[in-house]
């Protein structure tokens, strides 16, 4: 699915040269959930980037679906991006003046054929539990609602991966444990997951962890005992109900 | 539907999810092609009367009448001023440029007409084969005077269609023998009914003959009372009457300082013309509304630029979700393409509807015709693609990455 080999990444501004990413090596299996957890520095966004098609590495191989990725030209990885990869992002970045529906559609906007793309976001809107909402505007959705949509709008092309850049990251606790929970149960419907985060408890909703540090992989494992976000769901509910009196 | 379509569809979404926006963008162009378009209607109505006025009247016509200024306008019936001559009308013909037909006329009031029982009295012209052109008389039935009856002296005639109809009823002119005076004459011809021109003259209660004919078999003098003049240019048309003011005087012999003895008329609806396609105004109000349709836009270009800084975080989207970068240019072309035809027509409809308030208040002719808003489609089509491709191309070239990291506004 993924292979990625000895990626580089530099930047020159003037005389100065960053180097971001300094050899970085993995694959990712089709069906896996990854998280790819460092702190801030450590190259995770560009490293993000990268493997969205957003951002060309200076040296190295990246395939995607057996797409070389660094020789792709523009509208190629446009096409790519169109019809392989699904964004899910801190900040949604929902289009305020359209409903619910119009969001999760806009992908289908670039995507060439015709037709079925309004039954095709129903469904995807209804797999996020987001049915009746789904001529609601952003402002008239909660946050976790609203990354729910952003989702749906990522689930719209029938992706073969979906990458997350810290969706959690602006949301509540509930909020979050419910987008991780919808991302589980992609995950056991066999989807293809990446997910970027600087936050460990998050990451170990995942199955395998990345950990990048100062431009290199630090460690990749396993996680052990992977968290389920649906029963951690249960665990506050009882634990607000037992709160109250009686 | 097609990827082109779809765009479309969010250009024109994100057009009307800010009315005010897209309504300040279309004002230029609205003002602009309202005055464009009220210039062209007023233009065309102008020229469309003016055409009117010179179709009844000959915008090609000069005319020389015998005396002098003064003499003309004198209350006279049947002048006797013995200055004009079948030669001056040959000498004109064969002298000058720019003559298309040449014609000596005669005139004379109360000749009797007699057909069988039937008896009129009318005017009788004398004048030559191309008269009914200079003059657009048609012919409705027969036919008009030709060379050789002028050459021949034949005593052939064409009526007026209203001495035609008293003298035949209903019964078919063409061939009978009339009598004018002790003449008979065989009917040629009849005009077309003309109605009463604006000068007051009948022209249905005539006869007209051979100049030849009613020189020297029925009048018995050679002078003329007029010579009719038909211009190939009629914007030469002061110049060729100058120069036969010029032959005139030279033939007749009259010396420098002395008045003419003869008259050159002008049609003044031919200095109206050139007054009015040369006015000033005109060339102001396109003038204005080209500057209205450039500040227009200008303010196209502004507003898109900053829809483009306000709309970051949505290219950037639509980059990453899969946009080119010339489907993102074409959105933002469809846009500036979308608001200036429309403000194009709006200011078309404006147009047309001050030129029609101008006419019905009496300043003004107006006409309206597709032309205008052919020009306004153009003319917005254009100014949407010069002052819409910078802020589209700024729009297309951002790099979704930094995009999306933007601050917000």
């Amino acid at each position: 699915m993924i292979e990625i080999e000895n990626i580089t990444k530099k930047y020159t501004k003037g005389a100065i040269v960053t180097e971001v990413l300094k050899g970085i090596s993995f694959r990712v299996e089709h069906g896996e959930f990854v998280a790819i957890m460092g702190p801030s520095g450590s190259g995770k966004t560009t490293l993000m980037n990268i493997l969205g098609g957003l951002d060309k590495p200076t040296g190295g191989a990246y395939r995607l679906d057996g797409v070389d990725m660094v020789r792709a030209g523009e509208d190629e990885l446009s096409r790519i991006r169109n019809r392989k990869i699904g964004f899910v992002f801190q900040q949604f970045y929902l289009l305020d003046r359209a409903d619910a529906m119009k969001n999760v559609m806009l992908p289908l906007i670039y995507a060439d054929g015709n037709g079925g793309g309004a039954g095709r976001a129903e469904k995807v809107l209804a797999a996020v539990g987001l049915a009746a909402r789904k001529h609601h505007s952003p402002a008239e959705l909660s946050g976790g609602e609203q990354q729910r949509v952003a989702i749906a709008r990522a689930l719209v092309t029938d992706p073969v991966i979906l990458l997350a850049d810290e969706p959690t990251g602006n949301l509540d606790i509930r909020n979050g444990l419910e987008v991780l929970a919808i991302f589980q149960r992609l995950h056991r419907e066999g989807r293809t997951l990446a997910m970027i985060t600087h936050d460990r408890a998050v990451a170990e909703h995942a199955r395998r962890l990345i950990v990048l540090k100062d431009g290199r992989v630090a460690d990749d494992q396993p996680v052990h005992q992977p968290r389920d976000a649906e029963t951690e769901l249960r665990l506050m509910d009882q634990a607000a109900s037992g709160a109250e009196p009686g | 539907m097609n990827r082109s379509m779809r765009l479309l569809q969010q250009a024109g979404d994100s057009l009307m999810s800010n009315r005010l926006r897209s309504f300040l963008m279309m004002l230029g162009l609205i003002i602009g092609i309202a005055s464009l378009t009220a210039v062209i209607c007023i233009g065309q109505g102008t020229r469309a009367r003016i055409m009117e006025m010179v179709a009844k009247q000959g915008w090609d016509l000069i005319m020389i009448r015998a005396g002098s200024a003064k003499q003309v306008f004198a209350p006279t019936t049947d002048r006797t001023i013995a200055s004009l001559m079948e030669a001056d009308a040959q000498a004109i013909e064969a002298g000058l440029g720019n003559i298309r037909y040449v014609s000596p006329v005669q005139n004379q009031r109360g000749w009797e007409v007699i057909y069988g029982d039937q008896s009129v009295k009318t005017r009788i012209f004398g004048v030559g084969p191309t008269w009914h052109h200079i003059r657009r008389r048609p012919v409705e039935r027969g036919e008009f005077l030709n060379q050789s009856d002028v050459v021949n002296m034949t005593r052939v005639a064409v009526l007026g269609f209203r001495t035609a109809k008293m003298l035949f009823g209903p019964a078919d002119p063409i061939g009978q023998t009339i009598r004018i005076g002790s003449e008979a004459f065989q009917v040629k011809g009849v005009f077309v009914e003309a109605g009463i021109a604006p000068g007051g003259d009948d022209w249905d209660d005539r006869i007209v003959i051979p100049i030849t004919t009613s020189s020297r078999r029925l009048f018995g003098r050679l002078y003329l009372e007029q010579i009719v003049v038909q211009v190939r240019d009629a914007r030469k048309l002061p110049q060729t009457a100058e120069q036969i003011r010029k032959l005139l005087r030279g033939r007749h012999q009259i010396r420098a300082g002395a008045e003419d003895d003869f008259f050159v008329r002008e049609p003044e609806d031919v200095k109206e013309a050139a007054l009015v396609t040369s006015s000033t105004l005109t060339a102001l109000l396109i003038a204005i509304s080209g500057i209205s349709m450039l500040v227009g836009g200008v303010v196209i270009m502004n507003l898109m630029l900053i829809s483009v800084s306000q709309r970051v975080h949505e290219i950037g989207l639509r980059l990453t979700v899969g946009a080119r970068r010339r489907d993102i240019l074409r959105q933002f072309l469809f846009e500036a393409l979308f608001v200036a035809l429309v403000g194009g027509l709006l200011g078309a409809a404006g147009g047309v509807g001050v030129a029609s308030l101008l006419a019905g208040a009496g300043v003004a002719v107006s006409k309206i015709t597709w032309i205008p808003f052919v020009i306004s489609i153009a003319a917005c089509s254009l100014v949407a693609v010069v002052f819409g491709l910078y802020p589209a191309r700024k729009a297309s070239r951002l790099d979704p990455v930094m995009a999306l990291r933007e601050k917000r506004m």
